[in-house]
């Protein structure tokens, strides 16, 4: 089985990596990057803790995602998403909100998260229900997560109109 | 679970994409999204040695709207971009509300249409790792005898559980079939054979380029009945359609195939959309149910549900029809 | 709420402090564990359900390029697993997917190949494919000391039971089911060991005990205690399903030794739902008679529990549930027997709410509907029933707090429940659980002590030490916060130094929800022995004795001296670098005086609405009150965290999950086919705290890690019941279940 040459961008950084035909973008971002951040659950898109983000902000699980497909192409993973030393404002409100436990599907639900909010920054309820559905939390029940969802959208429209906004 | 070992092809033409598909002794298949083909490569349950990607060849994302008002869409359009289109979601929305009833929107973000169409059929007592299959005797689909969902069967009873082909059907779509030997059209309702193991009518060495939804008219309705909303297989779906002349009614997951109901759909061209036909039409929808696989949940729990799901497409539609649609 | 003493720490909300390594991904589990030269170790599988093993040949897989070991049962001669199962057993396979061999290689796709190259021949035997096969007249006996088929029976009377059904005005009868499930916690089985030291295993894996983990692994290798070091990074969730070595564990440890290499087993797909062993089914009969006035006065209980091929530590079940017949109502005389069957199915161990949730699925209604018989509304019937602060039961367990009745008043207030019952929609219901569960319970071993460090450096920030895990639920904050309090700094002042048994002072571990009583005084002592010895420096630099210091906001304060005050961290500065040089270093251990049990027992109420799709039979539920006596709430929006992830799982189990067995395999073994409620389901949840103020706890603290759980299981059957008109005696409440019912009673829908 004959590795191929793919360029791949993480997070702004482009590697050029050789990769088997069957190695998913998971396993490459894992056990060839180091990335450990992203993590492996059911390796079968039941679970969502895989999820990464491509180009256009979507939400993808990487353990299904050939990582020859993504030759030439951009995936940010929850390494990526803040500037060192500071959290993604829904990183932050995971934290404050309680909406971490055991903090192994956090970085999936938090990925799949900000993909919600990269794509549709106001969310209604059924939104949230419909984006998050594909990961799975036994720790929170989901309860906090959806919480947390929703005060990093009412603290981001503050950002934005600080006097519109309510408090 | 890790994938096995196997060759990744991405054509440049549909041609060279046909030509690598036809080549005797390759075994290959073709991947669109791969979002269910590759969860059974790593279950071992199918193990091309080839796999052809066919998501970027042209036009494959293409939706483009017919001289005579129908709608083209390319196989390998993701779902969730369809879901963004204005056309598919206004004229269509039993189609709509079929691709929003597949899976998550992880699995939506990289499946297709095309995808979705040719879902395999599944069943637990294969759709399982190599090793907790070798507990059991072969069946039908793991060259076996036996079915280990109806012991009696001579037939395999996996489930196709795709969302969009009743949908499809119920529209009335149809769908392109490209081979070395050229294209050919084939009604959405005769791509599927009742049968868990040979479930497609697809012939070697094809592809499933565009999926051909004709004109809006009348009224259609999609509903899905699962244990969980979102990232679930369905207990049941049921899609209809009704423009006061025709009318078709279609059960998905019931079955290794998407279902009609033709004794119930002419009762309602015959009476409309009035509760007492209604009513007589999803008892009409029993005598249609041939044997109803006992997968996932009791055979007499799916029959009351077809039931009810006829009788509930049926009021939606009146409604949008009394909605002036 | 009573009056908030003045903490500054205790009571405060404080976000987890691992939080930011958690949701910026850079917390590390054992899957990110990479050691130099380690190996892929995978695991052979019995395929049949009971069989003989006749001949094993490994020699092909030896010879592949790239294989480091092959072990089979001679490499594993002497190693057994809780009563009666060996680790890789020589003769007699009993269940699906027991270990049959194991292979490490230089990489995954490798170990799999060799696995296929293994040749095994079998004899297929008579199988028991369930509790009534197995406890048939002339069925096959499992394992020769269990006669019948009876792995552990426990019968007891406490009271005069006889006696009593004979007074009782009201007798009733209920029988239930509930079925196997998976703890499904989010990370896999995973371990990674290194063997190659003959003197020293070292172990990385998530665990609710290291100390278990430790003794079990030494026990195995003929190693002393110190011998076996247990890693716990971070643990991916436990749910009960972590406190107890599974065989991969044991294997990872041959492989290693024999290879020379470290060695990674973690469980694939399938894989997981036989190496997780959780609970198993279990049947209830209960039978209890009521006096005239509606009070509960004798419960008879038999219980039979699946308990798979081999018996690990269900006998602990057992226990817990027949210790649970007075736990919530005082009465005069109870009756239990239970007894662990043996079949061939998967050797089960707990599920989450370690069996209790389950029983309280069936005893909560079975004590529901004797309510309903006598035409008692079942919240009257509870505040009739329920004990009190001060109680003692029939087995001895004595309440020194008891908020039960509390938790019922508030909850049934709050959710409005009277007035509800009263305009009774259709196929819409309302339903109460309650619940009782002890902080921690000692059983194990003759003590059931946490230990804890704590040193201080000059700058006035401490490094907490203690054994007990943190898998998720946030304990090593609230041990962070209890240090807090009683040294008078902040919380984020303090690092949760842990998950190293070469480092960790001992813990019994984080299950029988021990840890905010037992490991919460552990550390409460040694800040207070921290303190002590910062105080004496302080004391001496004032000019007044120790005990008129007050610690408080960083500060040593005299108590009406408002001018004497001194910076906690010029005191400890002060006291290092004195004369005497003496390093503030603080050390506590908690053990129960009790002989058995708990000194500590949480009290919760639940009333849950749900509404019934009659077409469908799909239950929703809309909304769970919760309110829960936790002593005192150390970290509130941390406890009430605790509280939506058992209603969670409550829920999930009373609807959605079941191992969905055929001849002893699981036909879901995934995270799609095993149901579990996702974010469209969970209901609205209101929160209610209510605070005892234990005598013994910490700062009055109580457990909060099972107490809820128990309580959801049966609110929501009890719910089901109120919309469908009867009950539904099987869980999970599945669509089926509930349409079959709803298929001959016209009268609801």
């Amino acid at each position: 089985m004959s590795r191929q040459i793919i360029n791949l961008t993480v997070n702004g950084d482009r590697h050029e990596i050789a990769v088997a035909p069957n190695q998913t973008l998971l396993e490459v971002l894992r056990d060839e990057l180091g990335l450990s951040g992203t993590k492996r659950g059911c390796t079968s898109g039941a679970c969502g803790v895989c999820t990464v983000q491509q180009e256009d902000g979507r939400a993808v699980l990487s353990c299904l995602a050939l990582a020859v497909e993504w030759d030439g192409r951009a995936v940010t993973t929850i390494e990526g998403i803040a500037e060192p030393g500071q959290l993604h404002p829904v990183q932050a409100a995971f934290l404050e909100y309680g909406a971490v436990q055991c903090g192994f599907c956090t970085p999936g639900l938090i990925m799949t998260a900000k993909a919600l909010l990269d794509t549709d920054p106001t969310p209604d309820e059924a939104a949230i229900n419909e984006a998050m559905a594909g990961a799975i939390c036994r720790c929170t029940g989901h309860i906090k997560v959806k919480i947390a969802i929703r005060e990093a959208v009412q603290q981001a429209l503050r950002e934005r109109e600080p006097d519109a906004a309510p408090t | 679970m890790q994938l096995p070992s196997f060759e990744y092809l991405r054509p440049a033409t549909l041609r060279e994409g046909l030509d690598w598909l036809s080549e005797p002794g390759t075994d290959t298949a073709v991947v669109a999204g791969g979002s269910d083909l590759l969860v059974n490569m790593k279950l071992g349950l199918v193990t091309p040695k080839r796999l052809v990607s066919i998501c970027d060849l042209p036009g494959m994302q293409d939706v483009t709207e017919d001289a005579d008002g129908g709608l083209r869409i390319g196989a390998g359009c993701k779902l969730t971009d369809l879901l963004q289109h204005e056309t598919v979601t206004g004229n269509y929305p039993a189609l709509a509300d079929a691709i929003r009833a597949v899976g998550s929107q992880h699995v939506r973000n990289m499946g297709t249409l095309g995808g979705n169409l040719c879902l395999p059929t599944r069943c637990w007592y294969t759709n399982q790792s190599e090793q907790w299959r070798e507990s059991r005797q072969p069946c039908f689909k793991t060259d076996g005898e036996l079915c280990h969902v109806i012991k009696s069967s001579a037939r395999c009873h996996s489930l196709n559980s795709s969302d969009t082909a009743p949908a499809l059907i119920a529209l009335g779509a149809s769908v392109t079939l490209a081979s070395r030997d050229g294209t050919r059209e084939l009604p959405v309702a005769d791509l599927y054979f009742d049968d868990g193991v040979d479930y497609m009518t697809m012939r070697p060495g094809e592809i499933l380029t565009e999926i051909h939804l004709p004109p809006p008219t009348g009224v259609s309705a999609f509903i899905k009945v699962a244990q969980r909303n979102g990232l679930d297989y369905a207990a049941g779906t049921i899609a209809g359609w009704f423009d006061g002349a025709a009318a078709r009614l279609v059960l998905g997951s019931i079955g290794s195939h998407p279902v009609s109901l033709p004794k119930a759909a002419d009762l309602v061209v015959a009476g409309g959309l009035g509760t007492k036909t209604i009513d007589a039409a999803a008892d009409a929808a029993r005598a249609d149910l041939g044997e109803v696989s006992n997968l996932f949940s009791p055979p007499g729990y799916k029959r009351r549900l077809a039931r009810s799901l006829v009788r509930r497409v049926l009021e939606q539609l009146a409604d949008l029809q009394g909605g002036g649609k | 709420m009573p009056r908030r003493p003045d903490f500054s720490a205790v009571g405060h909300s404080q976000p987890r402090l691992d939080g930011t390594d958690k949701v910026t991904g850079r917390s590390l589990f054992t899957d990110d564990v990479v050691l130099p030269g380690m190996l892929c170790g995978r695991v052979l599988r019995c395929p049949l359900p009971r069989a003989r093993l006749l001949n094993i040949d490994t020699s092909r897989a030896e010879a592949l390029p790239g294989v480091k070991a092959v072990v089979t049962a001679q490499d594993a001669a002497g190693i057994w697993l809780g009563i009666n199962q060996p680790l890789l057993s020589p003769e007699i396979l009993n269940h699906v997917g027991q270990e049959v061999a194991a292979v490490a290689a230089t990489d995954e796709d490798t170990a799999r190949e060799a696995l296929k190259l293994i040749r095994v021949d079998y004899e297929p035997l008579p199988e028991l494919k369930d509790m009534k096969a197995a406890l048939a007249p002339g069925a096959p006996l499992l394992h020769a000391k269990a006669k019948g088929n009876i792995a552990w029976e426990q019968a007891d009377d406490h009271g005069d039971p006889d006696a009593a059904f004979a007074a009782a005005h009201h007798v009733r009868t209920d029988h239930y089911v509930t079925n196997p499930t998976h703890n499904c916690y989010a990370e896999f089985h995973v371990a990674v060991a290194d063997f190659t030291r003959s003197d020293k295993l070292t172990v990385w894996t998530p665990t609710q005990s290291a100390l278990l983990f430790q003794k079990s692994l030494a026990a195995g290798f003929k190693l002393p205690d110190s011998g076996v070091r247990i890693m716990c990074l971070n643990s991916g969730g436990g749910f009960t399903g972590r406190t107890a070595t599974r065989p991969h564990h044991f294997l990872a440890a041959l492989l290693s030794r024999k290879s020379g290499r470290p060695v990674k087993i973690r469980a694939t797909g399938d894989e997981e739902f036989i190496m997780c062993r959780a609970g198993g089914r279990v049947e209830y009969r209960f039978r209890s008679g009521v006096d005239r006035d509606g009070r509960l006065k004798v419960v008879d209980a038999d219980l039979l529990f699946d308990t798979g091929g081999y018996v690990e530590s269900q006998m602990i079940v057992i226990l817990l549930t027949s210790s649970y017949l007075d736990a919530l109502y005082p009465v005069e005389a109870t009756r239990y027997r239970g007894r662990l069957v043996h079949t061939n199915n998967l050797p089960y161990y707990f599920h989450h709410g370690g069996g209790l949730a389950q029983f309280q699925f069936a005893f909560g209604q079975h004590v529901n509907s004797l309510a309903l018989d006598l035409g008692m509304d079942p919240v009257d019937f509870h505040l009739l029933n329920a004990v009190e602060k001060g109680h003692t039961t029939l087995r001895g367990t004595h309440y020194a707090s008891c908020g039960l009745k509390e938790c019922i008043r508030k909850t049934a207030r709050q959710a409005g429940w009277k007035q509800k019952r009263r305009r009774k929609e259709p196929l819409k219901g309302i339903g109460i659980g309650i619940g009782a569960m002890a902080s921690g319970a000692k059983g194990l071993f003759k003590h059931d002590t946490s230990a804890a460090f704590i040193k201080v450096g000059d700058d006035g920030k401490a490094t907490l030490f203690v054994g007990l895990p943190d898998m998720g639920q946030s304990s090593h904050t609230a041990m962070a916060i209890i240090a807090a309090e009683v040294l008078g700094i902040a919380p984020t002042d303090i690092t949760v130094a842990s998950g190293d048994t070469d480092l960790d002072p001992l813990d019994v571990g984080a299950f029988t929800q021990r840890g905010t009583f037992n490991t919460g005084n552990a550390v409460k002592n040694a800040s207070l022995d921290a303190r002590k010895q910062i105080a004496k420096t302080a004391a001496a630099e004032l000019g007044v004795r120790p005990s008129q210091l007050k610690f408080s906001h960083g500060q040593i304060t005299v108590k009406n001296q408002p001018d004497k005050v001194m910076p906690f961290a010029k005191a400890v500065f002060n006291t290092l670098h004195s004369q005497e040089g003496r390093f503030v270093m603080g050390r506590g251990f908690y053990n129960s005086p009790l002989e058995s049990g708990s000194m500590a027992y949480s009290f919760g109420a639940q009333i849950a609405e749900v509404s019934v799709d009659p077409d469908t039979g799909v239950v929703t539920v809309e909304k769970v009150t919760a309110a829960h006596d936790v002593g005192r709430a150390i970290n509130p929006r941390i406890v009430e965290g605790q509280i939506d992830g058992q209603i969670f799982s409550g829920m999930s189990q009373a609807l959605f999950e079941e191992c969905v067995m055929d001849d002893g395999q699981v036909l879901n073994p995934s995270r799609l086919d095993y149901k579990m409620p996702r974010a469209w389901e969970m209901p609205e949840v209101e929160h209610i705290i209510v605070e005892s103020v234990d005598p013994h706890g910490p700062f009055g603290a109580k457990e909060v890690g099972e107490g809820p759980i128990v309580c959801t299981m049966q609110a929501i059957a009890n719910a089901v019941a109120d919309a469908i008109g009867e009950p539904v005696t099987e869980m999970p409440i599945a669509p089926w279940r509930v349409l079959k019912i709803l298929g001959r009673r016209k009268d609801v829908a």
